[in-house]
């Protein structure tokens, strides 16, 4: 039992960490929490499934040409949707064309994909039981997205512009930099990071539309947890979530699992409205 | 104004002439039937094998001279599987078609949708769906299902576990959608009814990827049945395959999807799929000789030399589909096209022979399958569309 809670949870709660780090990504570059994240998720599945399975595409290059879609699709999330409303941020109306765009995505693969699930291709042939790869894949990639964007952030020149923007737009416009190029680079890395999560996930998840949702929720709660652009607070929030989650299915089980879950979400975010390595935010008066 | 003895002769004579030659033209228009599969969309793989039934049926009627001389016109209106569509086409051919009966909707969702309005508009409807509120001889009097209600599909699982295979400690999960708690809410009881002890139930979320907890609570419960009730391929082969990698051999009995070529797809091995029973209908089915019924074995000949494709898709769905048509022909020849006299066929029709299944409807029941053509079939035995009865099924 405690073998099937830890691979299970530290998997999904990877998965889940990934999708909060999309959120956080997007949300730095642009203060829109762009409700797409779950889609590009949902769409790593399916397209790793369309390229390799169906279309017959190496490994490497179905992954690769997941990631260059999930790029493409956070470029187009940041022209059509985020850009337009970026002059009224404060009357949120980025929550409406965000999620208009990621009903579109999730109808648009019920329709061209199929509703229901189908399977993903075994990628390497290593590990079995609990130790197989749909475990520890995407906590390699959680892995790697983590010291990738702390050595982008810390260690390189477009990373320092990035945080510079993330940390005072205004300011940061003010000194030249190209706010609106690094907001599309930003939106693009997002996609990549979500459909990394969705592509090592999906031996575990299958490529299957109704992941788009879920991932929306389940890749917001470590957010909310951990605090609101902190990818530190993110994994460490996935990762609780998932192992509180597997510990919930076995302890209690059928639907109070997730009632279980919703319970410690609103009393974490009671008792610390900031999330746990979230500061709170000061207010001008 | 003076009207003449000759002009009244004359007017009487018009008059008369309308009277006579208007039925003549009539006779000789073609049926017209309005048809609403939803042929693309995520619910298209059910109405594009029944329309491939269909077709048949009215291309062997017109091509068989008609009813009564008459052509059937089918005017099809692809639902493209959204509700909001159904009932938008079935007004369509109702009031501008003036369609003279209905057949579908084929998907609930949509035949939920649309019935109310077919109703309104007094126009003959059959459609196929299994949701039991779909047909109900009061509200509806028009309507008349040639399926199963999800009562008697419930019925026809709970009956194999505890008569059959004789399983007294069942073990009964859902996913969490409505479909599943409501059949879940509806077959418990009816297995204690039974005399079956349930020992494990419970709804879970179809998304879930480790469904073990709840098979090492149902193994420890003592089950001697799994009976998942699900259309979520996803959820019902999570299932399948825990329950071979815990190397537990209890049969799992269930809906029809646990057949499927998706379910069947994301299996890890082949042989996961023994001892796996969904539902699915008797004269679409090979008995233990491996032999279709006789009515079955002459119409897949006709499938064949029609070209029809069965190898992506399922019998029971194309003859499901060829039944309709031709129970709409039978009611219109025998009685005319007139809503009242189509209905009033249709509620003394008795033991009418489907290939699909065999059809009764009365004045208070518009439910029209037998129960006793449900059955339970091996899901890894499907070969051209049928799959083989269960075994324990005798004949």
């Amino acid at each position: 039992m405690l073998v099937s809670i830890v691979s299970y949870g530290l998997a999904l709660g990877a998965v889940y960490a990934l999708i909060g780090i999309t959120y956080n990504v997007m949300f730095a570059a642009s203060r829109v929490f762009s409700f797409t994240a779950g889609m590009t998720g949902m769409l790593g599945g399916v397209l790793g499934a369309l390229f390799i399975d169906r279309l017959g595409m190496p490994v490497i290059m179905g992954f690769i040409a997941t990631l260059a879609a999930g790029a493409a699709l956070g470029i187009i999330t940041e022209i059509l949707t985020v850009r337009p409303v970026l002059k009224s941020l404060d009357q949120h109306l980025y929550v409406l064309s965000t999620l208009a765009f990621a009903l579109m995505i999730q109808q648009l693969t019920a329709i061209e994909w199929s509703t229901e699930p189908q399977p993903f291709p075994r990628l390497l042939p290593i590990g079995s039981g609990y130790f197989d790869q749909q475990f520890w894949l995407p906590m390699a990639a959680c892995a790697v997205t983590i010291v990738g964007l702390e050595w982008l952030y810390r260690r390189t020149l477009i990373g320092r512009a990035f945080l510079a923007i993330a940390e005072d737009n205004y300011a940061a416009r003010a000194l030249g930099l190209p706010e609106q190029r690094l907001r599309i680079a930003s939106y693009a890395l997002a996609g990549v990071i979500g459909t990394l999560a969705g592509f090592t996930g999906a031996e575990m998840m299958l490529a299957y539309f109704g992941n788009g949702p879920l991932l929306n929720f389940y890749g917001f709660v470590p957010v909310a947890l951990g605090g609101m652009g902190s990818n530190r607070g993110a994994v460490v929030g996935g990762f609780a979530l998932g192992l509180f989650q597997q510990t919930a299915n076995f302890m209690v089980g059928g639907i109070f699992a997730s009632v279980a879950v919703f319970v410690v979400f609103i009393v974490v975010l009671l008792v610390r409205p900031e999330g746990l390595a979230g500061a709170a935010a000061a207010r001008r008066v | 104004m003076k009207v003449t003895r000759r002009q009244t002769l004359r007017g009487s004579a018009a008059a008369l002439a309308a009277g006579v030659f208007r039925p003549a033209i009539a006779q000789s228009e073609p049926i017209r039937i309005g048809y609403l599969p939803a042929l693309t969309g995520p619910s298209s793989s059910t109405g594009i094998g029944i329309n491939r039934g269909t077709e048949l049926a009215v291309k062997e009627i017109n091509a068989a001279g008609g009813i009564k001389g008459r052509q059937i016109e089918l005017i099809v209106r692809d639902t493209q599987s959204d509700p909001t569509k159904a009932v938008n086409a079935s007004t369509e051919l109702t009031r501008r078609h003036k369609v003279q009966v209905m057949w579908g909707p084929l998907n609930s969702g949509e035949a939920l949708a649309a019935t109310p309005l077919i109703a309104r508009d007094g126009v003959p409807q059959i459609h196929p769906c299994w949701v039991d509120a779909l047909t109900d001889p009061k509200k509806y009097p028009l309507a008349f299902r040639n399926a199963p209600t999800n009562q008697q599909i419930g019925g026809a699982a709970n009956h194999y576990v505890v008569s059959i295979l004789k399983a007294n400690k069942v073990a009964v999960v859902s996913d969490t959608t409505g479909y599943g708690t409501a059949s879940l809410d509806a077959y418990v009881p009816m297995l204690k009814s039974m005399g079956a002890t349930v020992v494990y139930q419970s709804s879970v979320e179809a998304n879930n990827p480790d469904v073990k907890p709840e098979l090492l609570r149902m193994q420890a419960a003592g089950a001697e049945a799994i009976m998942p009730w699900s259309v979520n391929a996803g959820f019902l082969s999570r299932i399948i395959n825990t329950r071979a990698e815990m190397e537990w051999d209890v049969p799992i009995v269930g809906q029809t999807t646990l057949g499927s070529g998706q379910t069947k797809a994301l299996l890890k091995k082949p042989e996961y799929w023994e001892k796996v029973y969904p539902n699915n209908f008797r004269n679409c089915s090979y008995d233990t000789s491996g032999q279709l019924p006789p009515r079955t074995v002459e119409f897949v000949e006709r499938i064949r030399k029609a070209g029809i494709e069965m190898s992506d898709t399922l019998l029971w769905w194309i003859a499901l589909g060829y039944d309709g048509p031709r129970l709409i022909a039978d009611a219109i020849r025998e009685a005319g096209s007139a809503p009242e006299e189509i209905a009033g066929y249709w509620n003394k029709v008795k033991g009418w022979p489907g290939v699909y299944g065999t059809i009764t409807w009365t004045s208070e029941l518009h439910d029209g399958f037998q129960g006793n053509e449900i059955v339970m079939v091996q899901a890894n035995s499907l070969r051209e569309g049928a799959f083989v009865l269960a075994p324990g099924y005798t004949g």
